[in-house]
């Protein structure tokens, strides 16, 4: 790792400003946790840091606005997440997952703007999120934008962002009567990074479900949603028929990928079997407690 | 007040660890952190292939890195030392590649700079060209000898049993040991039952968390280095020969060691940071990074062919076993793991016909050491699971079938060494009892079901080895102790002050403990195989002894009445007239030992037998092959403990380390490059992986000829965890695996291939 200029701006304007969007050796840091792995590896040699530390309170601020939709800053450390009253009120999902996300150092210091920007796609939240319904702001230097999580992930660490545009907030609708759940389920060690991640939010009326949304991360290239999955569940009840019908869509249209974690033909096993358990244990799970 | 003859109440004494404080205040002394005036750090640059001729090194671009001090290759080594090559049993790893690599992550250049970060950036800007070579990576294919890794054998002339391979061409076998027991084919061909299964291990890393360190500080009268050993001794002697210098012009300090494991043992960087000081003329550093450790040594893959008969009662009356170690490119200590494993191939079993056949491989992979267990855990992996696989196919209870055959005192193990001081059946006995064996069993029901293995394990302690300890009472009483047994987390500094305390009747944390300094610290043979307790306790009690002696001769000669209690800084100013003086004790301790003869067969093999053994409790999750360790109970005979505290956290320290390997720690190889080379792709157990219930127990033995009737701790509970999970899977689902590690895939795909529905490979 060679010196670099590391610059600490305290607005979002003189932030963007600093980003050369046509020089690759200049990048915004948020947390660092993944950036500073990809330097020490010599994969990123950095001219320039922007580091976006100093942006100031409302950009990791989390706060409950009207109606219980969350606003988060994207400098908000996993861990402010993982500990806040108003997002274990709001989502606990969120919270459920934090808990066995990384490591307790990682959690410290990974922000949730930084994690969705990375677009690695074995991270836990954006499939939560994405299940959540969840929609960034993004600031640039013509404006701001909003988009959903889901349309931010392009593909493998890809993202529709250009590159001088920031993620400057999450916003989590009002989650009402959903009830949501998300497995890690990793092959090795449980610290490791997981080979699937399913995350569920649904709606139900009595044992009919109403609303779904069905989400696969890491054994794909992205997190994505199994639009089939939902429609194979939306309308019935969950009974063990309607799960197997549901995870077999599931498993027919998510591209799985083999990797060190797994080979395609065991994941494409594993999200039959956790695909139909995310949706049990999501309508086992009141909306509104942990 | 206590006499001198009376117990000082220090042995059983479960006292916090000597430097515990130190350690989690920061305050500790590691080789990693350390610095010199003046000091320069380096950065290798690795091979790419696999093997291959080196073409050309290419270094200008570094060398005009700014701040890049010197960049070197094996030339400019080659001034320096003319013949750079180490290791404990051959003379076979040269200090940067010499002409040929022979793994990828050999080091080929340095880069030398005060900036850590300067170095790094230069060694990524210099570029090799290979002609690239055949390359062998699997044992049992090495064996075959068409791939050749080496042209020429090179043994070091340091043990007596590889001399005959000197200078043999065409092989890749560094060491075949071979041991005949009555005869087995006889055996085989009237025996009513016979088994044959054959099991691997995999390819797996020490991973301390401190990562191997050396300085350099070379002078022409002399050279100091720092660093992160497991054997301050042996790096003495192999630096004093790489410089053809008597030792005591070589000086080698080693702070504490964040971790070994085995990895740090022998010669690992000290000879590069010895050669990078000749050249540059300044302390030199070489620090490794965590990624490092998948390029420097790991735990030997094996493959395990085994073979048993049974007769119409059950007992095993002939056990034939071949097993191949992938060593990697250089041999490291892999030919006295081949060995000394080798004695106890066939496990802890009276068997009347053995036929053991262990060879030593040389792979274009990194070399492979000791790791927690030399060698023995591969045995048991295999010799555990074959035994239980034989139980179930002759519809025996697996615990009734193996106290049928099981080795007893007094009875002769395979070498024909007569078993002493083990405890066995007891281990075996508590693991039943703890287990409830012989009660019924909640199956589980649904998708989880349930099961429960055990497994036990029979070690003969590398022999034979020397330790010394010196012993120095001041004139005010206080007391010093000097050895070189590195303590690396095991505890070892406070369980020698123990001993000392014990005999000298004063407290052990009024003892100290000098840092290991070859210049002030006598030999030992190296911190390795659970043999310093037992070995370098021996010494160091007769060290103690001989001090309490030469006290007890000083009170005579004062005139001191019989009993007496005066204080010793009364004795030493009424001797020498003011507060001056020494009494100094030295205890030299190495144990008897026959070499094998030309069947592998002595009477007398170890000064001690390990015996330990795992069960565990699992629950398997049928529908995605999830194993989960709920209930692990590791026992062992440790002789009688020290520290009993200390030997419970040696226990499932190792027991954890083991989980990792048996479960899910693996390097995956393509070709030749590792593909997993970091810890975010390399995982060891986590808090999370802890079975939330473990139990260890330490069985009420007394080692007679230990000191204080103790023996060695560190490696036991590595020995049959992984075998207990195999074992137990097959209880739980019918299902048997016989490739470490146990995945949660691998446990899917025996599931599926039971149920005749293949898993496809894609």
């Amino acid at each position: 790792m060679m010196a670099f200029e590391l610059l600490e701006p305290a607005s979002l304007k003189d932030a963007i400003a600093l980003i050369d969007p046509d020089d690759p050796e200049v990048r915004p840091i948020a947390g660092g946790t993944a950036l500073m792995l990809m330097m020490k590896a010599g994969v990123f040699r950095p001219r320039r840091l922007v580091s976006l530390r100093k942006l100031g309170e409302a950009f990791t601020c989390i706060a409950a606005v009207s109606a219980g939709e969350l606003t988060i800053g994207a400098m908000a450390p996993l861990s402010a997440l993982e500990h806040s009253p108003v997002v274990a009120r709001g989502a606990p999902v969120i919270v459920r997952t934090l808990r066995r996300l990384s490591n307790v150092r990682v959690r410290n210091v990974a922000t949730i703007g930084g994690a969705l920007a990375h677009a690695d796609p074995h991270m836990d939240l954006p499939p939560v999120l994405i299940a959540l319904g969840a929609t960034i702001s993004v600031a640039g230097p013509d404006g701001e934008r909003t988009m959903g999580v889901e349309e931010l992930l392009t593909g493998y660490y890809e993202t529709s962002l250009a590159k001088n545009e920031l993620i400057t907030q999450l916003h989590i609708p009002a989650q009402g009567e959903a009830r949501a759940a998300y497995f890690k389920v990793t092959s090795g060690s449980a610290d490791d990074w997981p080979s699937l991640g399913v995350a569920v939010a649904l709606r139900a009326e009595g044992t009919i479900v109403k609303s779904a949304r069905i989400v696969v991360s890491a054994a794909t290239a992205k997190a994505t949603r199994l639009k089939a999955a939902e429609a194979a569940l939306i309308g019935a009840g969950a009974d063990d028929k309607t799960l197997k019908k549901m995870a077999d869509a599931a498993v027919d249209e998510a591209d799985i990928i083999a990797d060190l974690r797994g080979s395609a033909s065991y994941k494409r096993e594993l999200l039959r079997v956790y695909a139909a358990r995310a949706v049990r244990s999501a309508m086992q799970t009141s909306g509104a407690s942990l | 007040m206590a006499t001198a003859t009376l117990s000082g109440g220090q042995i059983g004494r479960s006292l916090p660890r000597l430097e515990g404080r130190d350690k989690v205040t920061g305050r500790a002394e590691y080789t990693h952190l350390m610095q010199l005036p003046g000091m320069l750090h380096a950065k290798i640059f690795r091979s790419t292939v696999a093997h291959g001729r080196i073409k050309s090194v290419d270094t200008s671009a570094a060398r005009k890195v700014p701040g890049v001090y010197a960049v070197y290759t094996s030339d400019d080594v080659l001034n320096v030392i003319a013949e750079p090559y180490y290791g404990p049993a051959f003379h076979d790893q040269p200090i940067l590649a010499i002409g040929k690599v022979h793994f990828v992550g050999e080091p080929v250049a340095v880069v030398l700079a005060s900036d850590p970060h300067v170095a790094d950036q230069a060694a990524q800007q210099i570029v090799a060209e290979y002609e690239e070579l055949p390359a062998v990576f699997d044992e049992v294919e090495a064996a075959e000898n068409k791939t050749l890794v080496h042209a020429e054998l090179k043994p070091a002339g340091t043990f007596a049993d590889l001399k005959h391979l000197k200078g043999r061409k065409g092989t890749n076998i560094a060491l075949d040991f071979g041991l005949r027991r009555g005869d087995v084919d006889k055996a085989f061909a009237s025996a009513p039952h016979v088994f044959e299964h054959t099991f691997r291990t995999q390819k797996v890393l020490h991973l301390p968390l401190e990562p191997h360190a050396s300085i350099a500080d070379y002078r022409d009268d002399g050279v100091t280095i720092y660093s992160s050993a497991q054997g301050p001794s042996f790096v003495r002697t192999e630096i004093a020969r790489l410089l053809g210098w008597p030792e005591n012009r070589v000086r080698i300090k080693v702070p504490y060691l964040g971790g070994g494991y085995g990895g740090k043992l022998y010669i690992k960087l000290e000879a590069l940071a010895l050669a990078m000081s000749m050249l540059a003329r300044r302390p030199v550093k070489i620090a490794h990074t965590m990624e490092e450790h998948f390029y420097t040594i790991t735990k030997h893959p094996t493959t395990f062919r085994i073979k048993s008969g049974v007769d119409q009662d059950g007992r095993i009356t002939a056990r034939k076993c071949e097993v191949w170690w992938n060593g990697g490119a250089y041999a490291d200590i892999g030919p006295r793991v081949t060995q000394k494993s080798g004695f106890t191939a066939s496990g802890p079993y009276d068997i009347d016909n053995v036929s053991i056949d262990s060879y030593a491989l040389y792979t274009n992979l990194t070399p492979a050491g000791a790791l927690r267990g030399f060698g023995i855990p591969q045995l048991v992996w295999a010799y555990e699971s074959h035994t239980d696989m034989i139980a179930r196919a002759l519809k025996r209870d697996p615990l009734e079938f193996r106290k049928q055959n099981l080795l007893r005192d007094g009875q002769p193990q395979a070498t024909g060494t007569i078993l002493k001081d083990t405890a066995i059946e007891k281990v075996l006995d508590r693991i039943a009892e703890r287990l409830n064996w012989k009660r019924p069993f909640d199956r589980g029901k649904g998708a989880v079901r349930r099961g429960r293995g055990f497994a036990v394990a029979l070690k003969a302690v590398i022999s034979p080895t020397t330790s010394v300890a010196i012993v120095n009472v001041s004139a005010d009483g206080s007391t010093t102790l000097y050895c070189g047994t590195v303590d690396m987390g095991q505890g070892s500094d406070t369980a020698m002050a123990q001993m000392v305390g014990e005999v000298l009747n004063m407290p052990a944390e009024s003892v100290r403990v000098v840092p290991r300094d070859t210049d002030v610290t006598p030999y030992d043979m190296g911190t390795l195989g659970s043999r310093s307790l037992f070995h370098m306790g021996l010494a160091v009690r007769l060290a103690a002894e001989e001090a309490r002696a030469k006290i007890g001769d000083l009170r005579r000669e004062l005139g001191e009445p019989e009993g007496s209690n005066a204080p010793l800084a009364d004795l030493f100013r009424k001797k020498y007239g003011m507060q001056a003086g020494n009494i100094v004790g030295t205890g030299i301790y190495k144990p008897d030992y026959i070499p094998p003869d030309a069947n592998g067969l002595t009477t007398n093999v170890t000064p001690f037998w390990m015996v330990a053994g795992s069960g565990v409790e699992i629950e398997v999750d049928t529908e995605t092959g999830h194993v989960r360790i709920s209930r692990l109970i590791n026992v062992a005979d440790v002789g009688k403990p020290i520290n009993p505290k200390i030997v419970e956290t040696q226990l499932s320290g190792a027991s954890l380390m083991q989980l990792g390997f048996s479960m899910f720690e693996k390097m995956h190889i393509d070709g030749g490059q590792v593909t997993n080379a970091s810890l975010a792709d390399y995982k060891i157990p986590g808090m999370h992986d802890v079975p939330p219930v473990m139990e260890n127990e330490i069985v009420d033995t007394y080692q007679t000829n230990g000191p204080f009737g103790a023996k060695g701790v560190g490696e036991l509970a590595t020995f049959g965890l992984s075998p207990a999970i195999a074992n137990a899977i097959d209880d739980a689902v019918g299902v048997r695996l016989t490739e470490l590690p146990l995945t949660a895939e691998a446990v899917f795909r025996a599931l599926r291939a039971k149920d005749n529905k293949p898993l496809g490979d894609e």
